[in-house]
């Protein structure tokens, strides 16, 4: 439990888990939408992958992610909940930018 | 003496990165977009600072948190190029630990353009860089054909407006 709470802890790991919840994407398409370097990307899979919320599949040379809701379980819903919250602090972030 | 078998269990050969594109351009053409910072960040990161000559840096930044860094090795126009590769602050692939090595060919009336990647620290790490090649070759590809290849990757995320 204790890997899954840390796995979630970082922003840019939930928008990740955000990224695959739906459907599979490539690592490629994965670091195509973040801003943080490559290796930054790849050590972010592998802190998921290995606290088992995400799936990997090999295609060749090629990686494919998705979130593995079941063993998410109860999980998925805090995470919808700190979607939500990482949401509202973009919106007053925005709020902040435009009337500094 | 390197070893070719690393903790992960994978040999070198899969941490090896090749990507080869034609390109509808003359080998002269295509080299000016991997030396002139200008037109190097039509295709590929959105701020360099390159000093294209043995032993000259360059700095690319790719994104708002990815800096990449490095030397250049050798500096042949218009067939080659080879330089170190690495990521400002990264504890897996550091400012110097990878090296990039790209040849241009006479390929009929454009270029065949090979670029090798090696020395990376995990099989992961290469499949990353084999896939962000293979976006940015694509955009050097368009732009050498006069298409728009569209903004600079990368795309903006959540965390990031």
């Amino acid at each position: 439990m204790q890997a899954v709470l840390d796995a979630i802890s970082s922003p840019r790991r939930r928008e990740i888990l955000r990224l695959v919840w739906d459907g599979e994407l490539s690592a490629g398409e994965i670091a195509a939408r973040f801003d943080v370097s490559w290796p930054a990307v790849s050590q972010n899979l592998k802190v998921l992958r290995t606290a088992g919320l995400v799936r990997e599949r090999r295609e060749g040379t090629k990686r494919f992610y998705r979130a593995d809701h079941v063993a998410l379980g109860p999980v998925g819903a805090v995470l919808r909940q700190m979607w939500e919250q990482d949401l509202d602090a973009l919106e007053r972030a925005i709020r902040r930018d435009r009337r500094g | 003496m390197r070893s070719s078998e690393r903790s992960d269990g994978t040999g070198v050969a899969e941490r090896v990165v090749d990507v080869e594109r034609h390109i509808d351009a003359t080998p002269d053409e295509v080299f000016t977009y991997l030396t002139d910072p200008e037109k190097y960040t039509l295709w590929k990161g959105q701020q360099a600072e390159l000093d294209p000559r043995p032993g000259g840096l360059y700095r690319v930044r790719m994104g708002p948190d990815a800096v990449a860094l490095g030397e250049y090795v050798e500096v042949e126009p218009p067939s080659r190029v080879v330089f170190t590769w690495g990521w400002e602050g990264s504890g897996d692939v550091p400012p110097g630990s990878t090296t990039v090595e790209i040849t241009l060919h006479e390929d009929g009336e454009g270029t065949l353009i090979r670029l090798r990647h090696t020395g990376f620290p995990s099989e992961a790490d290469a499949d990353l860089h084999r896939a962000g090649w293979e976006m940015y070759l694509g955009r050097l590809v368009a732009l050498a054909t006069r298409e728009d290849p569209g903004e600079s990757q990368p795309l903006p995320g959540l965390s990031r407006p």
